[in-house]
């Protein structure tokens, strides 16, 4: 593909923020009015730990070009220790995505506490960054959510 | 029926309509093809969060009989539950209502104002659509019984039964040994900041007896434990039979125990030497009220050595470095003429009053000596100074402070009441820092040295943060109000094989044998999903945040 195509690209990322930390972060971000990506959308969850493997494929498959999920800092889950587990299913989506020919970049997963406004912003300005360059996500195979 | 929808965006003052065109909304959204089947009234409005605000949206709900609302506005974290509030007042089901953060996640950081409108109606439409999958849900009110057990009558478990007892509410305090007071009842006195000293913790032994809301339970432990917060059933098991008791919460004041300093390679102990913990001093000093050699000399010398065992332990016993100046004291109050030499890693005595207290002791003439390194064999010691210098020195008496452990009760506690202990042995509260004496599982509380190391002061702050906890949520007469949006079970996928079981943190799944199915305590589980995403077979659901739910605003994000 053309570099200049892919430089006027515009990425469609799904964010899924656990409701105690990092939605908390993106809320602190917004009234600090930090300038942040449009490009990703939140999508609230009560834990990371909740983001099953069935929500990130459809996800990928229905057309998203990156997908971050993010919750609170190990040690510091408002469910004891689900960020533990959203780890673990995270390390095996990375090598599903890889095996359907997705470049594993498109997936990441990271910690934001509460205060963390400006790395919410900095975390989702550069993962927007790093999708735009990968450009459009290769998997588009769009059912019926 | 056909679902008739109301979208209300607030302008937010200026906040959110001088950054998001709100009239465009007001015509983009209504005429999308997609929403033909529905019927769909989008309105905005100044300040949705006003008194005049909330009237306003109580009217419209009513007048319009909307099945589904969805609100534009600020982040559910400001005024969720004031928009809840106000569906309750309705017939709307507060579960068919969704508020959309077009504050926080468009208004505010998106500069420019037509692509913070087009980011705000991608995020209604996800709404709109969301809500359509939702269901109404139900809160259930469970009674609740007010009652408390307390397991270990030292300090923290009586603070805590002082505080909680009374005319509506009885606690039930289980000791393991023949008398309450614990281990502070042991020592000769308490540091002087604490006024008459021991006599105050004698007198709250003496209020516990007196009290008719306290029963203890002597030479008792804990049996077995069924139930969630407010409805527990506990056995207790006596030397005189069982009993049964019912209780709302459980507060675990299990105490500490005291590192054999055999186990560390540096220090001896037998009984033959001079050589004593500080336990024993206190014992001592409070049976004979002097501190004698084994010979019955008073010493000339004394080595009081801190941090025995403490790098084993791998943390802080937090509390020695402060009594080993007491024992410094006593020894110096006896007879000026000891000579008292203190062995220490660096001193901790992070209270109001410790630094001056040291101050004060050193000026009596105690020697305190920071050293790297130490071995005691019986009252010989031999050390290595700060500089790298060897030294060694011989005493009349050595006084060891040894790491504080938990009591040997804990683990058996832990895996009766299913709470979880940290690597340090100790049990794990729910936040070390913003939620201490909480754990895991609801209703049950963990106070004073089970928790970590403390003094007396901080364990009676414990019990008090615990009592208040519980007099908060646990009040005679009221109902309690279990979390809403938790985890159901499809029977009819669930394969039985337990990974649920594991991964859920408030042993809120159980198995049922006949079934062969998973069954979720819909009043423990709070909801977080972590055994949705351990499901193979998709046989669980969390309300309110289904994948078909999510899969809505999934598709608007990527549309």
């Amino acid at each position: 593909m053309d570099k200049k195509v892919k430089k006027e690209f515009d990425p469609k990322i799904v964010g899924f923020l656990c409701n105690w930390c990092t939605y908390a972060a993106a809320d602190l971000a917004g009234s600090s009015k930090m300038e942040i990506s449009p490009a990703l959308s939140v999508v609230r969850v009560m834990c990371s730990s909740r983001v099953d493997h069935n929500l990130v494929l459809t996800t990928f498959f229905n057309g998203a070009d990156g997908i971050l999920i993010a919750g609170c800092h190990p040690g510091d889950c408002h469910y004891g220790e689900g960020n533990y587990y959203a780890r673990r299913r995270y390390a095996l989506l990375k090598k599903v995505t890889e095996s359907l020919g997705l470049e594993s970049e498109r997936l990441q997963l990271t910690w934001i506490s509460a205060s963390e406004g400006n790395r919410y912003a900095e975390v989702v300005n550069s993962f927007t960054e790093k999708i735009a360059k990968l450009g459009p996500s290769p998997i588009n195979c769009r059912s019926d959510l | 029926m056909k679902a008739k929808v109301g979208v209300y965006v607030c302008e937010c003052g200026p906040n959110i309509a001088s950054k998001v065109d709100l009239d465009r909304i007001l015509e983009t959204l209504p005429a999308l093809d997609e929403y033909r089947e529905i019927e769909l009234v989008v309105k905005k409005y100044g300040l949705l969060c006003s008194a005049d605000g909330k009237n306003y949206l109580e009217e419209e709900i009513k007048s319009n009989g909307f099945t589904h609302l969805v609100l534009g506005a600020c982040s559910p974290r400001d005024h969720n539950k004031t928009f809840i509030g106000v569906c309750k007042k309705t017939d709307l089901n507060p579960y068919l209502y969704k508020i959309i953060n077009i504050r926080e996640h468009c208004a505010w950081i998106i500069p420019d104002k037509e692509k913070a409108t087009e980011k705000a109606i991608s995020y209604l439409r996800g709404g709109i659509n969301r809500v359509l999958y939702q269901s109404s849900l139900f809160e259930k009110q469970l009674d609740i019984d007010p009652d408390v057990v307390v397991i270990g009558g030292g300090i923290a478990g009586i603070e805590t039964a002082l505080s909680l007892a009374g005319e509506k509410r009885n606690i039930y305090l289980i000791e393991k040994s023949g008398k309450i007071g614990g281990k502070s009842s042991r020592f000769s006195s308490l540091l002087p900041r604490q006024g008459k000293g021991l006599a105050l913790i004698e007198e709250k032994i003496e209020k516990v007896s007196a009290n008719p809301f306290i029963k203890v339970f002597l030479e008792s432990s804990l049996e077995s434990i069924i139930g969630f917060l407010g409805n527990f059933e506990i056995v207790v098991k006596s030397k005189n039979g069982n009993t049964d008791i019912k209780a709302g919460a459980i507060v675990v004041a299990s105490g500490y125990g005291l590192i054999d300093p055999l186990s560390s390679e540096s220090h001896s102990y037998s009984e033959s030497d001079d050589v004593y913990t500080s336990l024993e001093i206190e014992e001592m000093l409070k049976e004979h009220g002097k501190i004698m050699t084994k010979s019955g000399k008073e010493p000339a010398s004394v080595a009081l050595v801190h941090c025995v065992g403490r790098e084993e332990k791998g943390y802080c016993s937090r509390i020695c470095c402060n009594y080993m100046i007491k024992i410094a004291r006593y020894l110096k109050d006896q007879s000026d003429a000891i000579k008292v030499t203190e062995f220490h890693k660096g001193l901790c005595m992070p209270d109001k009053g410790d630094q001056s207290f040291h101050k004060a002791m050193a000026e009596r003439g105690v020697e305190f000596r920071r050293i790297q390194k130490i071995t005691q064999d019986g009252t010989k010691i031999s050390f290595t100074g700060m500089d790298g210098s060897p030294g060694n020195a011989d005493f009349d008496m050595v006084i060891l402070a040894p790491a504080i452990v938990p009591s040997e009760d804990t683990d058996s506690l832990a895996e009766l009441l299913e709470i979880p202990v940290s690597e340090t042995g100790f049990f794990q509260e729910m936040h070390q820092t913003t939620d201490p004496v909480a754990t895991s599982i609801d209703g049950i509380f963990v106070v004073g040295a089970a928790h970590s190391p403390k003094g007396i002061t901080d364990s009676i702050f414990f019990a008090q943060a615990a009592a208040g906890r519980i007099l908060t949520h646990l009040i005679p007469g009221e109902k309690i109000v279990p979390e809403v949006k938790v985890t159901e079970v499809l029977e009819a996928f669930c394969t039985g094989c337990q990974n649920c079981l594991d991964v859920c943190v408030y042993g809120a799944i159980s198995y049922d044998e006949s079934k062969g199915v998973s069954v979720v305590n819909e009043v423990v589980c709070r909801g977080c999903g972590n055994c949705f995403g351990s499901c193979p077979s998709g046989a669980l659901r969390t309300k309110h945040f289904t994948n078909p739910q999510l899969y809505q605003e999934v598709r608007e994000a990527i549309r």
